[in-house]
Parts: structure tokens; sequence; C-alpha cells
């Protein structure tokens, strides 16, 4: 109860404190999102009238804020209906959205795992050489490389340069279905995989390898060691095992930074995630998708952090006093 | 000799390795180089450039050249007058960010890591800010308001001081377990003496690592931001120049326009990061390769 009950009301706390800001940043904007979207359309007056008396935007704001509170305890969340995709509820928009987001997302999670875990194992195995300063001043130069250039850089290669990969969508338009479609969609994929990669690589990589170097120096690396234990059975089957503790305590920090890096990267591929939804839903000050795409990311986000103290609690057992 | 003495002896002769140590250390020296190359052609770039960043000189999509080392874009702009140009805002947002938060980390962190009644709320607000997925909260207040440096500088502060907190937190925390706080604590000395005297000074190192940490990581943050078109991209700066490129510049197939002013900032970043990264490593004994 201790460790986990604390996190446990730190994360409603996180919630709640995400849940008003998610409602009253939007409204400290400048410009009203009724005059913004007529603006942007032939019928400005009556337009205007309608969409705010439609979301209830000339309401007094602690109306407006009960509504929001109302509607988002509701299941499934009520978020309105966007102003720019217009009679789309904003549920389904984000719904469909995610699901391209978490293939980004998730893909890129598992490579830089299991690219670090592996420089981390290689480089446990021979302290001090080429290969160890190699890696860190790579994981160093990506970690300080702006991802929309990297994504840049990439597009110039592959697609403007070799013709070999598409540089921007999610799938092709006439990629027609079955296994023809899933390819176009791994296709569609693989730069922005990369991209998202290249970027939280280091930050996985310096985890992993602090961790690793601390494992390095207990008893039973010793003790494995004067039983004549090749050095790649004690990096790979000793110490990174035992180096995963603060990898998986960070696991929300790694989730939020994940995030974060995925909104450019879908902007700079035009890839039809959350992150590109977010994008476009501040140049039109869509409330209702920035309300909800900022409830469904910090919802993943603590989801993540709990799950990563859940599994900790189950693997370390000092924990659990 | 007394014990806070020999205290503070240990610590000056810790101080003189760890210097000696970073002079030592390869990537530590070339961050070094690259910042003061990039210093050298920024302030003499500043005063031998002929062009205005601003100006439509008559050559157009012109490929990099003695004229134009950068090249230029696709209305004639000189992409080198206006790296230059925007190297000024990027370094003036960056440093006075990571000075910001670099103050505000020490302190959070030293009381959080000090009196137990403060960690609670202290790292609470810092762990909802490591857990909150800062960019969209950027782009978000950023694009509210005319996001001038100061604007920015303050939305960065927000996001870049719960890391540095986080680190300078831990080491009071193992630090004020030493005897010679208990035994400073006996001798008479006040929590206030004890923070400011002893403690402050030993975290000094490790909040100079994350300062130079923080100026690559705000660099990178205000020019992706930029890019994204938050603010002005008519004002010339790191990200519009590569705003304008993304419209454009594949396009016309003008890679200069990427490259330069890309491995610019890229360059930049390393130094400050490379830099950053060893002086954590050389301060962090178990991490020394």
């Amino acid at each position: 109860m201790d460790f986990l009950g604390k996190r446990i009301i730190l994360s409603l706390v996180a919630f709640f404190a995400a849940l008003n800001l998610d409602f009253i940043l939007p409204r400290l904007a400048p410009g009203s999102a009724a005059e913004i979207l007529a603006s942007g359309s032939k019928l400005p007056a009556v337009e205007v009238a309608l969409i705010t008396a439609r979301f209830g935007l000339n309401q007094p704001l602690s109306t407006q804020y009960l509504l929001y509170l109302k509607n988002v305890f509701s299941w499934p969340p009520y978020f309105g209906v966007s102003y720019q995709f217009f009679p789309q509820p904003v549920t389904q928009l984000i719904a469909y959205r995610l699901v391209w987001t978490i293939i980004l997302v998730a893909s890129s999670f598992f490579l830089s795992f299991a690219i670090s875990y592996t420089l981390a194992g290689i480089s446990s195995m021979k302290r001090g050489g080429k290969f160890e300063f190699g890696s860190v001043f790579g994981s160093i130069m990506l970690w300080s490389t702006p991802a929309f250039w990297i994504g840049m850089i990439l597009i110039w290669i592959f697609g403007v340069w070799l013709r070999l990969l598409p540089i921007s969508g999610n799938v092709a338009f006439n990629a027609g279905t079955g296994l023809n479609y899933d390819y176009s969609v791994l296709v569609h994929a693989i730069l922005p995989v990369l991209t998202l990669t290249a970027v939280v690589f280091g930050q996985s990589y310096f985890i992993l390898r602090g961790a690793a170097q601390e494992t390095l120096k207990s008893d039973y690396v010793l003790s494995a060691r004067a039983r004549g234990m090749t050095e790649r059975v004690i990096a790979f089957g000793y110490v990174l095992r035992n180096s995963l503790l603060p990898v998986i305590s960070l696991l929300g920090y790694s989730v939020a930074s994940l995030l974060s890096a995925v909104v450019i990267v879908e902007a700079v591929f035009g890839y039809p995630g959350i992150g590109d939804l977010i994008v476009d839903g501040v140049v039109n000050r869509d409330y209702p998708v920035l309300e909800g795409s900022f409830f469904y990311v910090t919802l993943v986000v603590i989801l993540g952090s709990l799950l990563g103290d859940f599994l900790l609690l189950k693997l370390d057992p000092r924990l659990r006093r | 000799m007394s014990i806070v003495e020999s205290s503070s002896k240990v610590t000056t002769r810790l101080k003189g390795s760890v210097l000696g140590a970073l002079f030592r250390s390869r990537p530590a020296k070339l961050g070094g180089l690259l910042l003061l190359a990039f210093f050298i052609i920024i302030i003499a770039g500043t005063f031998l450039t002929p062009y205005n960043p601003y100006e439509n000189t008559p050559d157009v999509n012109a490929p990099p050249s003695f004229a134009h080392p950068f090249g230029t874009d696709n209305v004639g702009h000189d992409l080198f007058s206006q790296v230059v140009f925007g190297a000024y805002s990027s370094m003036y947002v960056g440093l006075v960010s990571a000075i910001g938060s670099s103050i505000i980390g020490v302190v959070v962190g030293t009381l959080a890591g000090y009196y137990r009644r403060l960690e609670g709320i202290l790292t609470g607000t810092g762990d909802i800010i490591l857990t909150f997925p800062a960019f969209p909260l950027l782009i978000l207040l950023g694009s509210m308001y005319p996001p001038t440096d100061e604007l920015l500088i303050a939305l960065l502060i927000l996001v870049l001081w719960a890391p540095i907190a986080r680190a300078v937190r831990s080491q009071v925390l193992s630090l004020k377990e030493r005897p010679y706080v208990d035994s400073a604590r006996t001798g008479g000395m006040k929590d206030r003496q004890i923070i400011v005297q002893i403690l402050m000074p030993q975290v000094v190192s490790i909040a100079v690592a994350y300062f130079v940490l923080s100026v690559a990581a705000a660099v990178v943050l205000v020019t992706s931001l930029e890019f994204l078109g938050v603010g002005n991209p008519d004002i010339v700066s790191w990200g519009s120049i590569l705003y304008w490129a993304q419209q454009f510049a594949f396009y016309l197939g003008d890679w200069w326009w990427v490259l330069g002013p890309g491995l610019s900032i890229t360059l930049v970043a390393l130094g400050f990061a490379l830099i950053g990264f060893s002086i954590e490593e050389v301060m962090n004994p178990r991490l020394r390769v």
C-alpha cells in the first residue's frame, strides 16, 4: 500500500490537474473559435451565431465548466463535436487517430528498447572500448538533433533522392485491401518510426547503461566471473536483467516523451495521428478536439506510469515492505 | 581541524579533479571546440556578411557558393545571414531559460531533499510536470499568446526545472546522511547554514551539468516550436527557416536549404550536450568509463 498507494494518489492529482488545464487553457486563447471558423468560410455572422449557440460558448464559464466535468465523467467521455471536421464527434475522431499514433509509438518504443538493450549489453562486456565510446557519442548526437530535422533528412534521402519510400500519409490512396493494404501501411510507417526511434533511443540507452554500470559492481557479477562464465553470459544473463528496474520505473516518463516527440514527427510526415490532430486543432482553435486529445494523451501517460509502478512492485520485493 | 573544515577541503580537492578530468575528457574537448567555432563564426558572420537576412537578393535558389556559403532560398534570402541572425534569439532563449530553470531546480531540489515536510508537495509537482506530455502543452500555450522570446523562456522554464530538481534532490538526500552534516548540526549550525554552506556547494557541479544540458534542450525545443509555425514564421529564426524549407525545399530540390541551417542547430546543441554529459559523467564516478 505504501508505495503503490502514494503513486495512485499522485496519479489522481496529476489527472485532475490535467483535467483543469484542459478546460482553462483553450479558453484563455484570444479569438473565439466561432469567429476563426467563420473567417475561413463564406457565411460569416449566421454561422458564428449558430456555432456559438450550439456549443454553449456564450454561457458563463462556470456553466461551461460544470458541463465539461459532467461530460468527461460520463461513459464514453463526451467532448462534443469537432469544429474543424464539423459534424464528427471528437471521441470518434480521436479513436481513429489514436490507433495510428499507437502504431508509431509502440513500434518505436520496442525498437529503441531493443537497440539500447543490445548496445548496453555489448558495451558492458567491454568497458571503455571503442564500441562503448562510439555508442555513447552516437546517442548524445541523436539526443541533440531536432526530431523534425532527422525526419526531413530521411525524407530527403529515402523519398526525394532514392525514391524508395513514401514521405507522407499513413497509407496510399490506391492501396487496395488485404495484404496490399497492410504492405502500404508498413511502408508508410517506416520513416516516421525510424525518426521517432532515433529521437528517444538516446534517453533509454543512457538509463540502461547507467543502471548496467551499477549492476556490474555487484557481488554476484564478481562471483559469476570467478566461476569462469563468459562476459556475454554475464552481460545479457545477469547484468541487463538486473538493470531493467530503472527503465521500468521511468516508463511513464518515456511514454510522456514519446508522446511529445510523436507530435512533431506526425507533423513532418503528415501522418494522421493524434499529434497531427493537435497541431491542426491549435491552428483552428478547435477546443473540443484539444480538450479531448489532451484528456486521452494524459490518460495514456498516467496509465503507462502506473503500469510501470505496478510492474516495479511485482519485480522488486524491496518495495513490498 | 574541525570536521566542517576537512569536509570543505575534500570538496575543493574533488572540484580540482572534476575540472582536471573534464579537460582530459575527449567529448568535453570536442564540445568546447564546437561551441568556440560556432561563436566565432556567428560573431564574425555578423560583421562580415553583406546581406540583410530579410533582403531578397537576385540569386534565387542558388546552391552554396562563395557569395552565399549556405545558398539561398526560393525568394533569394541568403541562408547564412539568416542562420547568423537567428542564432542571437536562439542563444538568448536557450541561455536565459537554462539559467532560470537551474536556479529554480537547485532551490526546489535542495528544499525537497532536506525538509521531509516539503518533499511530498515539491516532488509531486515535479513528477506531474515530468509525466505531462510537455510538447503539446508548449504548442498550445505558445499559440495562445503572441510568442515573444520572453513567453518562450517562461514556458521552457516551466518544463525544464523539474528534471534538475529531481537530480539535485537525490544528491541532497544522500549528502544529508553523511556524518559531517550530523556533526555540523550537533555543532550548532542552523538548517539554513547547513543548506547554504555545506549542501549547496556540493550540488553546484550537478547543477552546472544540467544547466548546460538545458541550453541544448531549450534550443531544440524552441526550434521545434518555430518549425511547427507556432509564433510568426515571417520573423527569421532557426525554426522558421526550416518551416519554409518544409514547404518549398523538397519540391524545388534545394537540399542546401535543409542542410546548412539544420546542421548548425545540431552542432550547437551537440556542443552543449557533449559538455553537459561529460560533467555529469565526471561527477558521477560510477558512470565513468
